[in-house]
């Protein structure tokens, strides 16, 4: 890394303590500054602010954490008219067999709690793994996954066949490229997600185009023009 | 004195049957034991169920392979490690001592690695096992020694650190979202994946092994007699122990394919068979398939239902068996030494 | 039928430790084998049971080499009684003598009827019957002895080679063995026996064999072959010799 000469060390994740001391730590030895930035969803606006006050690049992150903050604020202002309890129940199904999932609370499910019930939120933590027969108690109305294969075969496996996602088709690839939408990993790429759940789970709530959005999206956070079949491409969710 | 033969296997099989039953009536889904009782019934008799379909997938399809998958590992690593224990002369061995589990480990996150699906991981898992075991094997035939079992053990040690350290590199090197996760759940053991589709490859090879090593069971006494002494006794100490150590290599491949890593089984079960019946193989391998079925069965159940999450078996087994083996060595040390 | 050695090379693959040996030990008589430690005594006993390769030479029982003939039957042939060691299994009495019968019974076969009935004859030959069903373990070294050359004979061998079998016993089960071996050598068997106490050699052996840094320095009748010098020579030791004057009989003392 000191071969490379950055001028900052730039960290997005995980800001509890053990973390906040490999900082200092890595800063102490290098003498390169270190920034460690909340990779929570709620912190996304504040890291683009701060971040655009250490790079010198304000006003870009201020625009950014406000286009961050509306699409927040209208997702869950248009959401906020159903109560928790009457969303939908969704599972999220990670792995190849679909059977590790996020815990209430857990980084890697944060957009699906903010506008849906996850199933396994009874529980708070990280990640875990869970039975079929878990899953078939649970009974969710909606599974989300990025796991292709799985989502290509679970309609033809017989143990998955009872729950009530599968039986009304409501298994979702999540897009993922060039970063998962809901997780894989866990950052920015989660605010086009969310309208990505959002329409999912509320289309009557959600007329917006995708497409635009995405369009938008890629251009303003990655400086990237996408052609209709790129985008097309993406939201198929394979690789 | 002599503990009679049928008490003890009585017992042993009355376990495994009580562990089959809490198997199947005890789960996070709810089924009751007449719901139970009705779906194996009707299925037997070829008649349409009269309970919810849901009910019958969840024994059928999800509880019934994983019950089958649990008798069927705990019986394999069971009867492995006593063969074992008679082979290499020594109560302490598990079936994990010329490194089967370290070579399906490094086979598993290999296939974990490079994404393969669930068949390539277990394929790969079963292969690593065997070739890790082979390998071991052929290395300690060129070391001439006088103690061919001591430089199998000391080979198998040897190359296990190796596999290990192999698995520890593919670790660091792996995804740590995706594919970290996923491997660090895969060695620590679980049957929670369990379908029926799995149940063909760890039946087949599991069937083989344990028929073989039923069938051999009567010269296993003299196999556990200095290599010396056997040999005066008219035994062909080579070729046998070639066959019980693909037996019980192949049985345990198939099971850590399955189920992923799972300690303690191998090493507790026998113990456990040794006291109910005594020291003499003939019966201890039976009795030890029966005990070993229903000791996995039982964590099993545990596992999958203490929680909503699923607690991984190698940690149960574990923590389980530690303590049982303690008490295990206080009390039964006449036994075998 | 004789059991021979004919020229014998015996060692192991990383060193040799005899040479140029000759053997024989015919059936009905008792063979001492003596010498110092390290000097090839269990290497040659166990060249002569088949159970180590010689690297030049041949043994052969009633003629047929050794190396021709499969490990099973050899078994039934020759016999080993090795010495006293802490088994690791706690196998009973009875399951012991059983082993014996190994070479009598395929691969994949529980003991027959007639293994038990030898079993049980072979028990009650030693007076050791009552022991059966008792843990190995749990008995004393005598009769810890006495079952492993129970386990020896129900091999139904023509030939028993013993190492050090009165080794670890107390004074009063030493002469037991010996006499057992005197009695199994009456019964028409073969028996070759190591040891380090030559009175042992004097009491219960028909002929002696003195062998030193694998080198055969005498071999002959006890009577011949036991005296002071040649024991001095074998031991390089001092060697007192004492007599009893009312019977006649010898023993050796270390000097």
């Amino acid at each position: 890394m000191l071969a490379l000469k950055p001028d900052l060390i730039l960290d997005v994740g995980s800001v509890n303590p053990t973390y906040i001391s490999l900082a200092d730590r890595v800063q102490q030895q290098t003498g390169i500054p270190y920034a460690l930035l909340d990779g929570r969803f709620e912190g996304i606006p504040g890291s683009y602010r701060t971040l655009g006050a250490l790079i010198g690049r304000r006003e870009q992150g201020e625009s950014l954490a406000r286009n961050a903050e509306d699409t927040m604020k209208t997702i869950t202002q248009r959401v906020g008219s159903i109560p928790p309890d009457r969303r939908p129940r969704v599972y999220y199904a990670r792995g190849p067999r679909g059977l590790e999932t996020g815990l209430g609370g857990s980084i890697n499910v944060e957009t699906i709690e903010l506008v849906a019930q996850n199933v396994a939120g009874g529980t708070r933590g990280g990640l875990a793994n869970v039975s079929i027969e878990q899953v078939l108690l649970w009974n969710p109305d909606v599974i989300i996954t990025i796991d292709q294969d799985f989502a290509a075969n679970v309609s033809s496996d017989p143990a998955w066949a009872p729950v009530a996602a599968v039986r009304a088709h409501r298994v979702h690839l999540s897009p993922k490229l060039p970063f998962g939408w809901v997780d894989f990993p866990p950052t920015v790429n989660r605010l086009i997600g969310l309208w990505w759940l959002a329409k999912i789970l509320y289309p009557d709530l959600f007329p917006d185009d995708l497409r635009a959005l995405t369009h938008e999206f890629y251009a303003r956070f990655y400086h990237v023009t996408l052609s209709d079949a790129q985008i097309e491409r993406v939201l198929a969710g394979r690789d | 004195m002599t503990r009679h033969f049928l008490p003890g296997f009585i017992i042993a099989l009355g376990l495994l049957a009580l562990g089959l039953l809490v198997a199947f009536t005890v789960g996070r889904y709810p089924v009751t034991l007449a719901e139970l009782v009705e779906v194996l019934v009707s299925r037997l008799a070829g008649r349409a169920t009269a309970v919810p379909p849901a009910v019958e997938n969840v024994v059928l399809l999800v509880r019934g392979p994983r019950v089958v998958a649990a008798a069927l590992v705990g019986a394999a690593l069971a009867v492995a490690g006593t063969a074992f224990q008679g082979l290499f002369r020594n109560p302490l061995v598990s079936p994990d001592i010329l490194g089967a589990s370290s070579g399906a480990a490094l086979g598993a996150v290999l296939g974990i690695y490079f994404s393969l699906g669930v068949i390539g991981i277990e394929g790969l898992a079963f292969v690593g096992g065997l070739v890790a075991v082979a390998a071991v094997y052929v290395i300690g035939s060129l070391l001439h020694s006088r103690d061919p079992i001591l430089v199998l053990v000391l080979t198998g040690v040897v190359v296990g650190a190796l596999l290990g350290a192999g698995v520890g590199l593919v670790k660091y090197l792996a995804d740590p979202y995706n594919q970290l996760p996923a491997m660090t759940f895969w060695l620590l053991g679980s049957l929670a994946a369990t379908t029926v589709s799995d149940l063909l490859p760890l039946t087949g090879p599991v069937a083989l092994g344990t028929i073989v090593l039923i069938a051999l069971r009567w010269r296993l006494n003299v196999m556990s007699l200095p290599e010396d002494e056997a040999r005066a006794l008219g035994l062909a100490t080579g070729p046998f122990r070639i066959a019980i150590v693909a037996a019980a290599t192949l049985v345990t491949s198939a099971s850590v394919a399955t189920s992923g890593i799972i300690g303690w089984v191998g090493l507790v079960v026998p113990h456990l068979a040794r006291a109910l019946v005594g020291p003499d193989f003939p019966r201890l391998i039976p009795t030890a398939a029966l005990l070993g079925g229903g000791y996995l069965l039982f964590i099993d159940t545990l596992a999958r239902t203490a929680a909503p999450v699923e607690i991984p078996l190698g940690i149960l087994t574990a923590v389980i068996g530690t303590p049982f083996f303690i008490w295990l060595l206080a009390g039964m040390q006449r036994t075998w030494s | 039928m004789s059991l021979t050695g004919r020229d014998l090379t015996i060692g192991y693959s990383d060193r040799v430790v005899g040479r140029g040996l000759n053997v024989a030990l015919e059936r009905g008589e008792v063979l001492a084998l003596l010498g110092p430690n390290g000097g090839g005594k269990t290497t040659l006993l166990k060249t002569l049971l088949g159970i180590l390769a010689p690297r030049a030479g041949e043994v052969a029982v009633g003629g047929r080499l050794l190396a021709g003939i499969s490990i099973r039957e050899r078994a039934r042939l020759i016999a080993y009684v090795p010495q006293l060691h802490v088994p690791t299994f706690a196998f009973t009495v009875e399951t012991v003598v059983l082993m014996g019968r190994t070479a009598h019974g395929d691969l994949f076969s529980r003991p027959s009827t007639r293994d038990r009935t030898v079993a049980a004859r072979v028990l009650d030959q030693f007076g050791i019957a009552h022991l059966a069903p008792r843990p190995y373990t749990m008995i004393s070294g005598g009769e810890r002895q006495l079952v492993l050359l129970a386990r020896a004979l129900a091999q139904e061998p023509q030939f028993v080679v013993l190492d050090e079998p009165t080794a670890n016993l107390d004074f009063g089960n030493q002469g037991k063995v010996m006499r057992e071996i005197r009695a199994l050598a009456g019964a028409g068997h073969g028996i070759l026996f190591t040891t380090h106490d030559p009175n042992h050699a004097l009491r219960a052996a028909d002929r002696a064999y003195l062998l030193r840094a694998g080198e055969r320095i005498a071999e002959g009748s006890v009577g011949a072959v036991l005296t002071r010098e040649r024991l001095e020579d074998l031991y390089g030791a001092p060697v007192e010799k004492l007599t009893d004057a009312a019977t006649g009989h010898a023993a050796f003392l270390p000097g």
